[in-house]
């Protein structure tokens, strides 16, 4: 309770997936310290940040958990899903198989997350130009397709790492904000209990906010 | 009071070691037939099986001989202060304070002790012991003083280097003297015909001088054989093994079989350690991803998992230890400096030795990794009885176990504390039976209520986790590592030998 930390409006919880080596960590890392580390340490099991940024005149606090890319670790990681309201769903540019891997990580998420969950698809290290193996057009598609908010980014220019967190939070903010679910966090400092209160929009909703977050 | 006696003969037997003591590399190479893994006779809180004969074996009274036993070591050491943790209720923090005066003014003498020994060994010693592969020079080098003939040559040659925050490089507070003493009793043992294990596991119990441990560590793995006259054939044999697993499967990492672990492995590699130089060169990332590959197809059960790349690394850099300067720092050193035959010992060396300690936690890496599961659980028992006001302070805001000491299981600590402290950690590991299993869970326990008091003053769920997974340990050492594991050796006295205890009442 002491710290400044702790005032915030809203809490929200948002998990990064995606495969190996795409660049969660980086991500995470540039969005909350600013910082960026050619070659980062392979996170085992889940790493957790968080960041607090306005939207509309209110604090919002985001909890970020960088999961583990590795398949195997998939059977435990799936707990970290719960009580989570968005999910950045990260590909790497350069690397086909990552984007191909996709559609998996979907499956796990609609297994395993609230079924309301406000997914982005962030295709990172747009800096790789000269490497390019994703077409910007075919995995725009690909997440209109699906209803899901589709940005790329650099973790390593910072290109776009604002904007898809601030997309993501202000969707959700959306989302929570109209729904008026209780929002009061000072009730309990529970955090699962705090992320667990808020219920994700409806499905029209949904479809609605996704196409206006799309950059 | 047999086995002051039996020590002492030893010490006779061994006596034309001591001319050559302060040499590093010049271990006779080992011998002989396969020593029988060893069997567990520790049991894990979660009530494992007890073989009947093994169980009596510890009942109460041994333990306490045991204990005593390994304590004891703890006076060759200098690290009073481990007894004393051991039966005594003391506030950590208050032995740090005592302890940091103590030995800040011993290290200081020891410093200046070494400073002249070595001085005496430069002029004095010149006499041959090079054998072929040990490529140590018999020129001494203190630290930092010049870049100098060896192995070990500085990436940047430049000049003086100061020592890096992430230094490999094993630091000891203990006497030069005390130290040569240990050695000595290690060389005595190694050259017993038949070594007796659970004298090495005491020896070792309390920290493996460095010129000792690549030896120490290959016969308490299980590695080389118990028999001395049998280790230099059984390191002949294993080490052309592995090479013929490199030859037989190595080409096969691109085929669409195994195309995704080579992957992986290829991934994670340049990235383990960004921090340190040697891991940086390209030879040094081969080795890592040729071990790696091999046991992942060898083991097709749990299969190459994102951590177990970290296991190799102490064995890498203590083996590789054994051919360098003794004081080049290892993450310094330029491995294409050493003869292709002698990467190749370190490569097969440390293949074996991961391989052994992997067979001791396979559950960790297979399907649902279900032996982390069970020992997050049973690190949760033990803190819930050990710290029940750490626990309901976890508990109240909602900081599941899971969520910080996944990668203490998966990992083994290593991405919490430094390496040097890994490597220290690990000379007790392999001492204990099962220790990177059972051993491992206690000092898991003894690390976090180490921790206790700085996440009982943080108030909030983010604030206890971002703690937690950044622990301040960065400038940790042996002394460090000595009260963790006095402390762990204390829980497992009180639960691992009655597991009833744990179990009924939680």
């Amino acid at each position: 309770m002491g710290t400044k930390d702790d005032e915030y409006d809203y809490l929200f919880k948002v998990v990064l997936i995606g495969d190996s080596g795409v660049g969660k960590s980086n991500l995470l890392s540039r969005f909350t310290r600013n910082e960026f580390n050619l070659e980062s340490k392979s996170t085992i099991g889940v790493e957790f940040a968080t960041r607090s940024i306005q939207v509309d005149g209110k604090t919002i606090k985001a909890q970020i958990w960088d999961t583990a890319g590795q398949e195997r670790y998939r059977a435990i990681t799936s707990a970290y899903y719960r009580g989570a309201v968005g999910a950045l769903l990260v590909y790497d540019i350069a690397k086909h198989l990552t984007y191909e891997n996709v559609e998996r990580w979907l499956r796990e998420l609609r297994d395993h997350a609230d079924q309301n969950i406000v997914i982005m698809l962030v295709g990172n290290k747009s800096d790789l130009r000269h490497l390019r193996a994703v077409p910007t057009d075919e995995a725009r598609n690909f997440a209109e397709r699906n209803n899901l908010s589709f940005i790329e980014t650099s973790a390593l220019d910072s290109t776009n790492v604002e904007s898809a967190f601030h997309n993501i939070l202000t969707e959700i903010y959306k989302i929570v904000s109209q729904k008026q679910i209780r929002d009061s966090p000072d009730d309990d400092n529970s955090p699962s209990s705090n992320v667990q209160t808020i219920t994700v929009a409806p499905t029209d909703l949904k479809g609605q906010s996704k196409k206006q977050c799309c950059s | 009071m047999a086995s002051l006696s039996s020590g002492s003969s030893r010490e006779n037997k061994a006596g034309f070691w001591k001319k050559n003591s302060s040499v590093p590399g010049s271990i006779k190479p080992v011998y002989g037939a396969q020593h029988p893994p060893p069997q567990s006779n520790i049991n894990m809180p979660s009530g494992r099986q007890i073989k009947k004969d093994e169980k009596a074996k510890h009942n109460k009274k041994d333990a306490f001989h045991e204990f005593e036993n390994k304590t004891s070591d703890a006076w060759d050491d200098g690290d009073d202060d481990l007894i004393q943790m051991a039966n005594l209720k003391l506030s950590l923090k208050d032995v740090h304070t005592s302890a940091k005066v103590v030995l800040d003014n011993h290290s200081k003498k020891a410093n200046s002790l070494q400073k002249q020994q070595l001085e005496d060994n430069a002029a004095s010693n010149n006499k041959g012991l090079n054998s072929p592969q040990s490529y140590n020079s018999n020129h001494h080098h203190p630290h930092h003083y010049h870049g100098g003939p060896g192995l070990g040559v500085r990436l940047n040659s430049g000049g003086y280097q100061p020592p890096k925050m992430t230094s490999i490089r094993y630091v000891t507070n203990t006497a030069p003297d005390r130290e040569a003493t240990k050695i000595d009793k290690f060389k005595a043992l190694f050259a017993e015909p038949s070594l007796d294990l659970s004298d090495l596991r005491q020896l070792c119990w309390s920290g493996i001088p460095k010129a000792v441990r690549p030896t120490a560590w290959k016969i308490l793995s299980g590695y080389l054989p118990t028999a001395a006259d049998r280790r230099q054939e059984t390191l002949e044999r294993k080490r052309k093994e592995y090479f013929g697993y490199i030859d037989q499967y190595y080409e096969t990492r691109y085929q669409d079989l195994h195309e995704e672990t080579f992957r992986q492995i290829h991934i994670d590699i340049p990235r383990m350690n960004p921090l340190i130089p040697i891991f940086q060169q390209l030879v040094v990332q081969d080795i890592f991803e040729r071990i790696l590959y091999i046991w992942a197809i060898r083991h097709p059960a749990s299969g190459y998992v994102q951590g177990i790349n970290d296991l190799v690394t102490p064995f890498f850099v203590v083996f590789l230890s054994e051919y360098i300067e003794n004081d080049i720092e290892v993450e310094n050193c330029d491995l294409t400096e050493l003869p292709q035959s002698t990467r190749d010992l370190i490569e097969a060396d440390s293949f074996w030795c991961m391989s052994k300690l992997l067979d001791g936690i396979q559950d960790n890496y297979t399907f649902a990794q279900p032996g982390i599961q069970m020992k997050v659980n049973a690190l949760r028992e033990l803190i819930k009885r050990i710290d029940a006001p750490l626990f309901h302070h976890l508990e109240r805001q909602g900081v599941e176990f899971l969520q910080f000491s996944f990668r203490w299981m998966n990992n083994l600590l290593m991405r919490e504390i430094p390496l040097r402290c890994t490597i220290r950690l690990w000379d007790t590991y392999q001492s204990e039976i099962n220790g990177f299993a059972d051993f491992h869970l206690y000092v898991c326990a003894a690390f976090l209520k180490r921790f206790s008091e700085d996440a009982l003053r943080e108030q909030d769920f983010q604030g206890i986790l971002m703690l937690l997974q950044n622990l301040p340990t960065l400038h940790w050492k042996d002394k460090e590592i000595s009260e963790l594991l006095a402390e762990a050796y204390k829980l497992k006295y009180m639960f691992a030998d009655a597991p009833r205890h744990l179990l009924l009442k939680s």
